[in-house]
């Protein structure tokens, strides 16, 4: 094969979700050029999935006194007494985080937020609304004062859509179905990436004075999960290939409320507009695990609940493996107003109407509070000491700072992808401006890429002992989901990693059918199946590690929290037969915010 | 024509194929699977794809109806593959056809090039143009100017009511349900500063005067919008032009709310 083409930028920003959208337009103030990477179209980018809210201390709602913590809101007049402050957003995320969050990240994620959730609304966004006109706010998991900005049950929809618009606003350029398959860093350099084609399958090498990753989640190591199928974390897998450690990686987080058997996101706000959890037994079983804020308890919490009524015998479905979210005494006008997207997505893929009956869910692979780790500037950081590696930056889910600890709270990620990703582009656009030189290359870096190709498709699945990717790849979540999910412990992990091994040895057998160059998908799921059998071992080590338990990460042989021995942060290098592991300290406000324990 | 009575235990589904690098010209595949309940279009698409034809083509992602990635043409309508029961669309003899969205250029199987539908949807300046003065918090869009947007916001862009238009069929140059559909929502947001400009464009040649009310577009849309009376509204708009752009500017004058302070400002110490 020939040498690949070359295209040079200043910046190029892969993912054009939230985070990598606004780094885009924030660089690109400064009539820079740069250039936004996205394997699927941007407006197919999983940010657009988010439903319940972007967090931020607007202070537009507050309880009504004496209607309890279930009780309705009412907007708060002119004049009124403030009932949220950034210091509480700060403390309810760092407890959330289950004190694994840097508090100086969550300061700046704090403070930063009511001036991104403006500037979407000036940009556009579509909000829903109190009479006089602001912003309206409803309650969430961890929170304890209502602050999830809203729009009905699709705030991700119309955030991804407004920042999508404004950006081809600013005329940014945009590589639609381009998808990244390799990171070139040399000498603690970033010099560019590899980058497909999808539409011809040519491979084409692609410099810049900075990258930046907004490549999201990769909730789909898993069988149940709430995310798209896109989800396989790319950005994750090849940073951590091009010598990237990557942060706290066992930390992955089930929400509560997926869709029995499919793993669809019913929004966390069912249970913010009231929703209740039912066991078989027809008990609000949230009582006996967290008696104060019962549903609204953050995540992590809730999904153990969950996870141990189903393994108690308490659940309901077919296989016993679900339970009930009953929203029937919300009422037909609320759920229509305030929750038309899950209503419907029950109705469709649950045979549902929440109106007249309860949903059935399960906890369901959501989100990953680790990942690449990076400063509060978007700077990708090399080692446990900070040093950065040089242009290379990451924002977002693929990001680790890490704000969200052990365990994120609901519409903080919104909120996280938007500040953090707008630092970033601010980030790159300094660095760029102030003389960084577009580092050189040696050799052609996309010769290793073109052999990957060539290999998978050498052969033919079921032919001469090759396998076929999509078995592997089932055989992966169906490990990761039963020795790495809610509940681990050591015999659980040690399986699970051998066989992540054995899946990573067995899929350089592994061929594809679609031998074209031409948009293959066949040949993209291969890859994005590589990275998910790249990354999985990294969560499983760094689970197995880890003896205690903390946020998402829980360990049924040590099950407390160690402060003594743990609160410190995951660092995974890649080595050869295995992740190396070091440790990273947190920041923390000993005086302000000092751990405590997390008990709803 | 769908039967729901279709009692079998096995579907088969017929493909549109065409590589343009190596097929003369458009043919039908047939699978057979063997059919779940709860099974859905995009569900059968994978599970082919998987187990007999990697080489199988179309676009998806989300599978829950938000990212608008798979829509196509299944038994003659434009719907989304991923909240669609496959049951549903067999006819008497367990039978399903899917095809690419129509009217645009074929890139492989079922993915279609969608470059005229995005050229489309920048050029009606998608993005809102709000007026010079800013207010230090929120504007005050009132919940039932939110409600005059009939839910515009939630179209996914997905292309069903686009591909599913006879005068996209017949005139590319038409701006089409979709990107009229996103003016028509710019311009009723009484925080856009230029609807008379806006309205004059889709007032244009190939704007809201040449949609014919076909009602396809109602049909195709998997949220239930309603291009053809943001059209019609329009139309309506586009006709009292300045009355609407002077409404405009008197609304923009209180949409802006100074806000007093507050007991207990927030901050950050």
């Amino acid at each position: 094969m020939s040498a690949s083409e070359t295209i040079t930028h200043d910046i190029i920003i892969v993912g054009a979700g939230l985070a990598g959208t606004w780094a885009a337009m924030t660089a690109g103030e400064e009539k820079l050029d740069i250039a936004v990477l996205s394997k699927v179209h941007p407006l197919r980018s999983h940010s657009g999935a988010a439903q319940g809210g972007i967090a931020a201390v607007l202070n537009n709602v507050r309880p009504v006194e004496g209607t309890g913590p279930r009780g309705p809101l009412e907007p708060i007049p002119p004049g009124g007494e403030a009932v949220d402050s950034l210091d509480l957003h700060m403390f309810d995320t760092i407890k959330g985080s289950d004190w694994l969050g840097d508090q100086d990240a969550i300061e700046i994620l704090v403070r930063e937020a009511p001036e991104i959730v403006y500037a979407y609304e000036h940009m556009g966004c579509v909000f829903s609304r109190l009479p006089d006109g602001r912003i309206a706010q409803r309650r969430f998991g961890g929170h304890s004062v209502p602050r999830a900005n809203y729009s009905a049950d699709y705030t991700g929809h119309v955030l991804l859509h407004t920042i999508h618009e404004q950006a081809l606003r600013r005329g940014v350029k945009f590589y639609s179905e381009w998808y990244c398959m390799d990171l070139i860093i040399e000498e603690n350099v970033c010099r560019g990436i590899i980058a497909l084609e999808i539409l011809t399958g040519r491979l084409y090498t692609m410099r810049a004075k900075a990258v930046m990753f907004g490549t999201g989640g990769y909730g789909r190591a898993y069988k149940i999960t709430s995310n798209a199928l896109a989800n396989t974390g790319d950005g994750v897998a090849i940073s951590y290939n091009a010598g990237v450690p990557l942060m706290d990686m066992e930390f992955v987080q089930f929400h509560p409320t997926g869709l029995y058997q499919k793993g669809i996101l019913m929004t966390e706000a069912c249970r913010g507009e009231g929703g209740y959890l039912v066991n078989s037994e027809g008990e609000r079983f949230m009582e006996r695990y967290a008696p104060e804020k019962m549903e609204l308890a953050p995540r992590d919490l809730v999904s153990r609940a969950e996870q141990t009524e189903i393994d108690k015998g308490r659940g309901i479905g077919p296989d016993s493996q679900g339970l009930h979210l009953d929203m029937r005494h919300l009422g037909e006008q609320k759920i229509c107003e305030r929750l038309p997207q899950v209503r419907d997505l029950a109705m469709k893929f649950a045979g549902v109407d929440m109106i007249d009956a309860p949903v059935p869910i399960q906890p369901t692979a959501h989100y990953s509070m680790g990942g690449i780790p990076a400063n509060s500037n978007g700077q990708v950081i090399a080692d446990t000491n900070g040093t950065p590696v040089v242009g290379f930056y990451a924002a977002g889910e693929c990001a680790c700072i890490s704000v969200h600890g052990a365990n994120r709270l609901g519409t903080n990620s919104l909120l996280g992808a938007s500040v953090f990703g707008r630092r970033a582009g601010r980030t790159m656009a300094e660095f760029v401006k102030n003389g960084a030189e577009l580092p050189p290359l040696h050799d052609d870096p996309a010769k290793h890429n073109q052999a990957r190709i060539k290999h998978l498709m050498d052969g033919n699945p079921g032919s001469n002992n090759h396998e076929s990717v999509s078995q592997i790849a089932e055989e992966l979540k169906a490990t990761m989901t039963q020795g790495c999910g809610i509940f681990r412990d050591e015999e659980r992990l040690a399986n699970a990693l051998r066989k992540v091994k054995e899946l990573q040895e067995r899929y350089k057998s592994a061929r594809i059918m679609d031998k074209s160059g031409r948009f293959n998908t066949d040949l993209l799921e291969a890859i994005e199946t590589d990275h998910l059998l790249t990354f999985s071992e990294v969560i499983v080590a760094s689970g197995m590690a880890r003896t205690e338990s903390r946020g998402a990460h829980y360990r049924t042989d040590y099950p407390k929290r160690d402060d003594e021995n743990w609160l410190k942060h995951t660092m995974a290098h890649k080595e050869e037969d295995e992740p190396k592991l070091s440790y990273k300290s947190v920041n923390i406000d000993w005086e302000k915010f000092p751990p405590q324990e997390r008990k709803y | 024509m769908a039967n729901r009575s279709f009692q079998g235990n096995s579907a088969t589904i017929r493909v549109q194929r065409f590589n343009p690098d190596v097929d003369e010209k458009a043919y039908f595949d047939e699978f057979s699977i063997h059919l779940e309940p709860g099974t859905t279009i995009l569900d059968a698409l994978r599970e082919i794809k998987s187990e007999q034809d990697g080489s199988l083509t179309y676009r998806r992602s989300c599978r829950h109806a938000i990212c608008g990635s798979c829509a196509m043409n299944i038994n003659g309508k434009n719907m989304l593959a991923c909240n669609q029961p496959l049951k549903d669309h067999l006819d008497r003899r367990g039978r399903i056809t899917i095809r690419p969205l129509p009217y645009q250029p074929i890139i492989k199987d079922l993915v279609v090039d969608r470059s005229v539908f995005w050229e489309q949807y920048q050029r009606v300046k998608p993005w809102l143009i709000p007026p010079q003065d800013v207010p230090e918090k929120e504007f005050r869009m009132s919940p039932e100017e939110v409600e005059a947007l009939k839910d515009a916001e939630k179209c996914i862009m997905c292309g069903a009511c686009y591909a599913s238009c006879q005068v996209i069929g017949l005139n590319r140059r038409y701006i089409g349900p979709h990107a009229l559909l996103k003016a028509f929502q710019k311009i009723l947001d009484p925080r856009d500063s230029v609807p008379g400009e806006r309205l004059a464009e889709v007032a244009g040649d190939d704007g809201v005067f040449r949609c014919h009310t076909i009602f396809n577009c109602i049909d195709a849309c998997p949220k239930e919008l309603n291009p053809t009376q943001a059209i019609e509204t329009l139309r309506k708009l586009a006709q009292k032009r300045q009355a609407f752009e002077a409404m405009r500017r008197e609304r923009q004058k209180s949409l802006i709310v100074s806000t007093p302070t507050r007991t207990a400002e927030p901050s950050g110490d």
